[in-house]
């Protein structure tokens, strides 16, 4: 089995890295290459980078930090935001990102799953979910950064994006993201069942935290905050872990 | 002046070559894309990238004159070493795509992996060596990035093995034909260390600067 990966993920706007504030909108914090050096030396194993650009320009400015990023980097990375059809993928696959991440678009338009794995392979479609716990379909799925809610059950969707291509999920916990409280673990047990990599995002607050979630099955667990602001630095949290029997990069 | 030798990367469009060239760089090796075999450059290794579908990799190949050219190369004795799919691409055949023939420059088949564990195999894993190669030292359980759903059958003659399921080969050599199944250009400071040690040993050269005139 591949080692349990620890990914950071990086939110970036206009070519920038950005953390959110609370009721202060969002603060610079980097270059994405500048992140990426950091986290490649921090021995990450992967990087998510999730474009948050809204207009169409600030989108032509991406391919440029993708190529530079890829140029940096000694580790995969993957990126999100706005993919919507294989001309989008194909253009960041081309500046070098390893992985393109679908979400919105995929949830209205499934057979873009598909499409992207036809022409790039399952490997480089990572499916990202954003669910909410729901009295009547157990996980709901929401879009558009947690606010739009679907119809449809979480379970029926991964089952369906793995039968679509995706080759990796990426599964975000509304409930506890930001809450440091811990992932969802019970969300885990049954996500984990999937024959494609899961990766945990949601709710980490603490090393434990990135322990439970991998003893429920996650493949990889992902945090933002807790990296960027060096809360728990990643040689920590990966010293942690294998000293706890997980199979580790180190 | 004699020329030095250049790194040739096969460019195809499939295969991440901006990842390639920032390694190439950081390691000081010099390289140039070529899409046709004309554009290779005159010695040095041929580097043959590869992510995507097997068979829509040696269409592409096939189009752009690299699938004819590639064995002829070789058979010249020009270093070829192929990366994930690229080393797919170099055994007899891959179940990935039963009716399309492999360059057949290193023996074997490539196979699906799994059942039993999750596919893609997607992630870092360790390799341990299978045996001794002159370019590519003992790994000690490196770590390195591996993202693939085919991969070939460890053979004799397999230099590193790696398992996801089953063992497979990680790299494999045939002389100075080489495969490598993780990506080297993503696996930290060992794969980068692996890839220049292979690419060093097929003859590429760090670029020497020229000498001041007085």
């Amino acid at each position: 089995m591949p080692a349990k990966r620890v990914i950071p993920c990086l939110d970036v706007k206009q070519g920038r890295v950005v953390k959110g504030v609370q009721f202060k909108g969002l603060r610079d914090i980097g270059h994405p290459v500048e992140l990426a050096r950091r986290y490649d030396a921090e021995s990450a194993d992967e990087l998510v980078f999730l474009d948050i650009s809204a207009s169409l320009e600030a989108r032509g400015t991406r391919e440029s930090w993708v190529r530079d990023v890829a140029h940096e980097l000694s580790i995969p990375f993957t990126v999100g935001g706005g993919v919507s059809k294989v001309e989008d993928a194909r253009s960041l696959l081309r500046a070098g990102a390893d992985k393109v991440a679908v979400n919105s678009a995929a949830s209205l338009r499934p057979a873009l799953v598909t499409e992207l794995a036809d022409a790039f392979g399952r490997q480089c479609v990572v499916a990202a979910v954003d669910v909410k716990r729901d009295p009547k379909l157990g996980w709901r799925v929401y879009l558009k950064g947690g606010t739009e809610p679907t119809e449809r059950s979480a379970k029926d969707w991964l089952w369906e994006l793995n039968e679509l291509g995706a080759g990796e999920i990426l599964l975000t916990s509304m409930d506890r993201d930001g809450t440091g409280d811990g992932f969802d673990l019970p969300l885990l047990d049954w996500a984990s069942e999937l024959p494609i990599p899961l990766i945990a995002s949601g709710g980490a607050g603490h090393e434990v935290h990135f322990l439970e979630a991998l003893e429920h099955g996650a493949d990889a667990v992902l945090a933002a905050t807790l990296f960027h602001e060096n809360l728990l630095p990643i040689p920590r949290l990966k010293a942690y872990l294998a000293e706890h029997d997980l199979s580790i990069r180190i | 002046m004699s020329a030095a030798p250049i790194i040739t990367l096969i460019d195809y469009d499939a295969g991440n070559l901006a990842s390639l060239e920032g390694a190439l760089d950081r390691m000081g090796l010099a390289y140039r894309r070529a899409t046709s075999p004309d554009q290779a450059a005159a010695t040095g290794p041929i580097v043959l990238p590869g992510v995507g579908h097997f068979d829509a990799a040696q269409r592409s190949l096939a189009e752009r004159g690299w699938w004819r050219a590639l064995p002829e190369l070789v058979a010249e004795g020009r270093p070829l070493l192929g990366i994930c799919l690229g080393l797919q691409l170099l055994a007899e055949g891959s179940e990935e795509a039963p009716r399309a023939a492999g360059l057949g420059l290193i023996p074997g088949i490539v196979r699906r992996l799994g059942p039993g564990v999750k596919v893609p195999h997607m992630g870092w894993s360790q390799v341990r060596q299978h045996m001794a190669h002159p370019a590519l030292p003992d790994p000690k359980g490196a770590w390195l990035y591996f993202v693939h759903s085919y991969a070939l059958e460890p053979s004799t003659e397999s230099v590193y093995l790696a398992d996801h399921g089953r063992p497979f080969a990680a790299i494999e050599a045939r002389g100075m034909v080489m495969g490598f199944q993780p990506h080297p250009e993503k696996s930290g400071r060992p794969g980068l260390l692996l890839l220049q040690s292979a690419l060093t040993w097929m003859g590429a050269r760090t670029p020497v600067p020229e000498e001041p005139c007085n």
